[in-house]
């Protein structure tokens, strides 16, 4: 649940205002991390995970997420297909570990995930929250490396670049980010391992959409290059929206209504 | 031809030219420029032997694709204190290191797999490692909570709690790269780096390929080389010349180099099967070069052929069909393997004949040319053992002769004895036993696939066609049903599908509770615990839609015998499963096996398509069915008894067994047609089959038995690979040419003694003079080909001018037929020569000696004159074997008669 939240976070990634002429890291990710606002709601989230034979599925669901003290929550219900509708999941961040609660109307319990496995596979998608995390910290703590300016897709991009420190357990080796010069949105962010990318994340500069003031990739890619899988995201109506219910972050209330 | 043989004979400098600038070519397309390298490619996979488009090939290339390979490394590693906070950060030490290897896709480990617990409304999905980080007091219940699940149980640790396992899924890496990388030595020095010098055994497909493709490689290293050690050893020991052993050495590199040429060509691998080309073709090039050379020292005891260019010509000539027929006959041979629908039995066969033909055609061009400026002469001394070859051929032929009966029944005999010791074959391959029991791959197998209840993995591919079909309970319920039967199948070690999965989640999300280990009973409830619960896992078990799914097996057999019998049952029982529910077996040992049984399969339409094809080549080039039928029985002879003997040792036949039929045919008539040419030359000059026999083994024995030795210790050299597949074929090889040496020696001059035969090439040779038909009474009405063979089944004599042909008052009973030149018919009356005609072109004299009566007159020849000289004997040959021929002949002469009476009676009236 949690590593929806984050990539819909990271794909939600919007520019305030111009450019700076003489960019560096610090201005980019300031940038980036700027045009993500307090509080939101996506009215429809849309999944769709292909295996290597191309069989799909879609899920359909509704996105919620605030911030409280700089601290993430976000929820998302799924709303179709109907065997699934009502499941919901609701992530918490805090110090001292981020909490996961998880909803199963067939089952009818919620149950508090402790201890996953931050590499896995998120409802078998190519999404995991270990590959958001990288790039969180991109532009979260870690300080990235700007390399030389270029194009892709004949837009002007900036490139940043993270490798993990030796004591951190990250599954990938690098992260190399292309972010818009003009919006700032990641157009690509490739993950790799060793010298090989082994996923890479992508978003066609023409689904790049712009609500108000903020910029957001209404529909990004995510392939496993090893296993040709892909998962597409896409993002419908996103809003900002100051005033979400608390019970949409509240674990014994989450999972409740519309 | 003979203008092509003159030109080569006249211009070896040119012919040596030419050859260095082609073997500069080939040597050129061999070598990668950026590497340095060889450009050959290396392809130790079993599997990949099968076709692309095979339907079997196809559905395990899908699985691959949608469910990622099977085909992980697994590591074993011994860790006393397993079960405890330092043991279970030496499995995370260890999988965080196997991680980070180039190539790898991922690890299932006890760092990595989940181990859900509940406790209450929180549940616990961390990892074995991360608990006993966390919560050190659950590692006393982790060899039970491993025992309890199949997802676990002799997966992640041994059942002795004493091993922890490692898969390590490589990914998209291909073998030769993972060879390159030397994966086990890396996997080894990292383990030590965590462990120490803890005992760790490593296994898996991946593995067991790079071990075969370096075993390819250092058998490569190892046969050619040491092929080419035998060919200067022995070509010295039997010709005592350096420069001849030197010039037939560079004959046999150009030979390989020619053909490892091709193979860069045509894009053509070495794997399992064409890995035995080099060396063959080494083998072959050098029996060739032992009979040119052979013809080549032959030359000097004739020192009427001349020197230079008359001495090449004449090797040439006497080399030349033996040789080409030889070449013919081994190329048809193994290209009657074109049939196999296996890519790679087909390279073998484009590759092996093209390797034959090329080592015939530089045997008969360049060697020659090289012996002659390099001025080989041999000195006064005889080749080595000529007297004793001669002495053995002596008693041979007497042998042979005296006990002709016995020895063409017994051969006849061995023939259904042999087919029906040969029923008992069957096909397989043990691919673990493919290497020897001290080599660590084999070792580590073993012990792998004790210890964790088996180390070979196949797969079942469930397919539904209907989306949500594998969330409906009762559907489940069936597959849980039939992971049960697959568990009490005595081949099988572990089974692990979706449906596991299911349960494991089921529990852990009802709060640990045992009863919950089962199928929930809604759909919605199973697809909602396997998506929101499955994560990483379920995607390499069942597919997003739920229509399809992987049922993996890990199996304790290897032996495509044992596989085939345990997947034929899998099979049966996936049959009764009801719709919606398909299932098909898959995996690497499966496609193993399937190659095995294709290779097989192919083999009785191999060898008859061989020996039909030797037999076609060889009717037309002795100009008779019989005669060629005759010249196969030896071959035929040691193949029944080679498969005779694979039906009473119970030897399988394996991808490489199965080659050794066809190579022996195409290589053992090669000894036989030796021996038939010279004997049919011979008997013909003496007219009498009996010396013949003894002249034509003394002639062939010494080059034949060179050769088979040659040819034998060529494939004992295999007897030094790793590879105990390739060890059998040597060994199997070089015994089923030594039963071939033993018939040519024996049955071949038994067959022959009674038979006079009339070659290709000699037809060709024959010179009638223009329309003989036409202009010679006696061979009116038959074709040019059938006077011709009537020529060659007589004498065809020159006599030069003076020579008495027929002695007036003679006992004799030759009929001669003037073929050119003049002859005066005279007698001899009171001392008065007196002429009584003059015999031209057509004109047949003698048939009164051949009635019974003296010669009436002298003939004698006053210019050159070229004679065919019959007699009823002949003629007898020629109604036994050439029926029509002899009665046309018989007709002729009698019209000849008819008409010379009528002219007498004539003459009278």
């Amino acid at each position: 649940m949690k590593k929806t939240i984050s990539v819909g976070l990271l794909a939600l990634a919007t520019a305030w205002g111009p450019q700076a002429i003489a960019a560096t890291a610090d201005s980019i990710t300031a940038c980036m991390r700027a045009n993500v606002p307090k509080s939101l709601t996506v009215r429809q989230v849309q999944l769709d995970a292909s295996d290597a034979e191309g069989h799909t599925r879609t899920l359909h669901g509704r996105f919620y997420a605030t911030r409280e003290d700089d601290r993430l929550r976000a929820m998302i219900r799924i709303s179709s297909p109907s065997d699934l509708a009502g499941a919901s999941y609701l992530l918490r961040e805090r110090d001292s570990g981020d909490e996961m609660y998880m909803y199963m109307p067939a089952l009818q319990k919620v149950r508090r995930i402790t201890g996953g496995a931050v590499d896995g596979s998120l409802w078998g998608t190519d999404l995991s929250y270990a590959d958001i995390k990288q790039i969180g910290n991109v532009f979260d703590g870690r300080q990235p490396t700007l390399e030389p300016d270029t194009t892709l897709d004949g837009r002007a991009v900036h490139v940043l670049s993270v490798t993990p420190g030796d004591g951190e357990s990250a599954k990938f080796s690098r992260v190399q980010a292309w972010v818009d010069a003009q919006h700032c949105v990641a157009l690509r962010v490739d993950f790799y391992e060793g010298q090989t990318v082994r996923k890479r994340l992508s978003v066609d500069p023409k689904d790049v959409r712009q609500d108000g003031a903020y910029w957001y990739a209404s529909q990004l890619r995510v392939q496993d290059l090893s296993q040709k899988t892909q998962t597409i995201l896409k993002v419908l109506d996103v809003q900002a929206d100051d005033s979400l219910a608390g019970r949409l972050f509240n674990p014994g209330t989450f999972y409740v209504g519309n | 031809m003979q203008r092509l043989i003159a030109w080569i004979a006249t211009r070896p400098w040119t012919v040596l030219l030419i050859t260095a600038l082609l073997g500069i070519a080939a040597t050129l397309l061999l070598i990668d420029p950026k590497t340095h390298g060889l450009r050959l490619a290396i392809d130790p996979s079993i599997e990949r032997l099968l076709p692309p488009n095979n339907a079997e090939r196809a559905l395990y290339d899908r699985m691959r694709r949608q469910f990622g390979d099977s085909d992980a490394v697994i590591v074993a590693v011994q860790l006393d204190d397993l079960y405890t906070p330092a043991g279970m950060a030496k499995v995370e030490a260890l999988t965080r290191r196997y991680q980070k290897l180039p190539g790898a896709a991922g690890v299932i480990s006890l760092a990595t797999v989940p181990n859900p617990v509940a406790d209450g409304d929180d549940l616990d999905v961390s990892t074995f490692t991360q608990q006993a980080r966390e919560h050190p007091e659950r590692i006393a219940g982790f060899a039970q909570r491993i025992a309890a699940s199949p997802l676990f149980r002799n997966t992640l640790a041994s059942s002795d709690g004493r091993q922890a396992a490692f898969a390590i899924l490589m990914g998209d890496l291909d073998a030769r790269a993972f060879m390159a990388a030397d994966y086990p030595g890396r996997i080894r020095a990292l383990t030590h780096e965590v462990v120490g010098d803890a005992p760790l055994w490593i296994t898996g497909r991946p593995i067991g390929a790079a071990a075969t493709a370096r075993a390819l490689i250092d058998a490569l290293k190892f046969t050619v080389p040491t092929v080419f050690a035998i060919i200067v050893v022995l070509l010295f020991v039997a010709f005592r010349d350096w420069r001849a052993t030197l010039a037939s050495t560079l004959t046999v590199g150009l030979t390989l180099v020619g053909t490892l040429a091709v193979a860069v060509l045509l894009r053509m691998p070495f794997n399992l099967v064409t890995a035995i080309v080099p060396a063959l073709v080494v083998t072959l090039g050098l029996s060739y070069t032992i009979y040119l050379l052979s013809a080549f020292y032959d030359s000097f005891a004739k020192p009427w052929i001349g020197h230079g260019h008359a001495r090449t010509r004449w090797v040439i000539n006497r080399a030349g069909i033996g040789l080409m027929l030889s070449g013919a006959t081994t190329a048809a041979s193994f290209l009657s393997l074109l049939i196999s629908s296996l890519p790679a039995i087909r390279n073998f066969a484009v590759l092996a004949a093209a390797g034959s033909v090329i080592g015939m055609i530089l045997t008969l061009t360049f060697l020659p040319s090289l012996l002659a400026v390099s001025r080989c002469a041999r000195d006064t001394r005889a080749p080595s053992a000529t007297r004793w070859f001669a002495g053995a051929a002596r008693w041979l032929a007497a042998f042979d002769q005296r006990h002709r009966t016995l020895i063409i029944a017994i051969a006849l005999l061995l023939i259904p004895v042999d087919a029906l010791l040969a029923l008992r074959i069957h096909a397989g391959a043990e691919f673990s036993k493919s290497f020897p029991q001290s080599s660590v791959v084999r070792r580590d197998y073993e012990r792998i696939n004790a210890d964790f209840n088996g180390a070979n993995v196949i797969s079942i591919f469930i397919d539904t066609h209907v989306n949500d079909a594998l969330t409906d309970p009762a559907q489940v319920a069936r597959l849980d049903e039939l992971e049960q039967w697959l568990r009490r199948q005595p081949e099988v070690g572990s089974v692990v599908s979706y449906v596991d999965h299911l349960k494991l989640l089921n529990r852990a999300f009802n709060g640990d509770d045992p009863q919950h280990y089962a199928i929930p009973d809604s759909a919605a409830a199973i697809k909602q615990l396997l998506i929101f619960g499955g994560g990483d896992a379920i995607r390499h078990v069942v597919d997003p839609q739920f229509r399809s799914a992987a049922i993996t097996l890990r199996i304790k057999v290897d032996g495509s015998r044992q596989v085939d019998a345990l997947s034929k049952r899998i099979s049966e029982r996936l049959a009764t499963m009801p719709p919606p529910l398909n299932g098909v077996v898959t995996g690497s040992p499966i496609l193993a096996t399937r190659t095995v049984q294709e290779i097989v399969s192919g083999q009785f339409y191999s060898i008859v398509i061989a020996s039909v094809a030797i037999w076609l080549l060889l009717s037309a080039m002795f100009s008779s069915p019989r005669a060629g039928f005759i010249a196969l029985l030896p071959t035929v002879v040691p193949v029944a008894i080679y498969f005779g003997t694979l039906g009473l040792l119970d030897i399988a036949l394996s991808p490489t067994t199965c080659l050794i039929a066809c190579i022996v045919i195409g290589i053992a008539v090669d000894d036989t047609i030796q021996f038939l040419a010279r004997f049919n030359a011979d008997a013909r000059a003496g007219a009498d089959e009996g010396p013949a026999v003894a002249s034509a083994l003394g002639a062939v024995l010494r080059p034949v038995t060179l050769s088979t030795i040659a040819l034998c210790s060529g494939f004992l050299a295999f007897a030094g690979s790793t590879l105990s597949t390739q060890v059998q074929f040597g060994l199997l090889s070089a015994f089923t040419l030594f039963l071939a040496w033993i018939m040519n020696i024996t049955l071949t001059p038994a067959l022959g003694s009674k038979l006079r035969i009339v070659t290709f090439w000699d037809l060709l040779r024959v010179d009638l003079g223009e329309s003989p038909q036409h202009t010679i009474p006696l061979l009116s009405g038959l074709s040019l080909r059938q006077a011709r063979v009537f020529a060659l089944m007589s004498k065809l004599e020159k006599h030069a001018p003076g020579t008495r042909v027929i002695e007036e008052g003679d006992q004799a009973r030759d009929i001669y037929v003037v073929v050119d030149g003049q002859l005066e018919v005279w007698v001899d009356r009171h001392g008065e020569h007196k002429h009584l005609t003059t015999l031209g072109r057509g004109a047949t004299v003698g048939e009164a000696g051949y009635f019974g009566q003296r010669r009436t007159a002298n003939v004698q020849a006053t210019t050159d004159v070229r004679l065919l000289r019959f007699d009823s004997q002949d003629i007898e040959r020629l109604r036994i074997r050439y029926p029509r021929v002899a009665a046309l002949v018989l007709r002729n002469l009698n019209r000849i008669q008819a008409e010379r009476l009528a002219r007498a009676t004539a003459m009278l009236q």
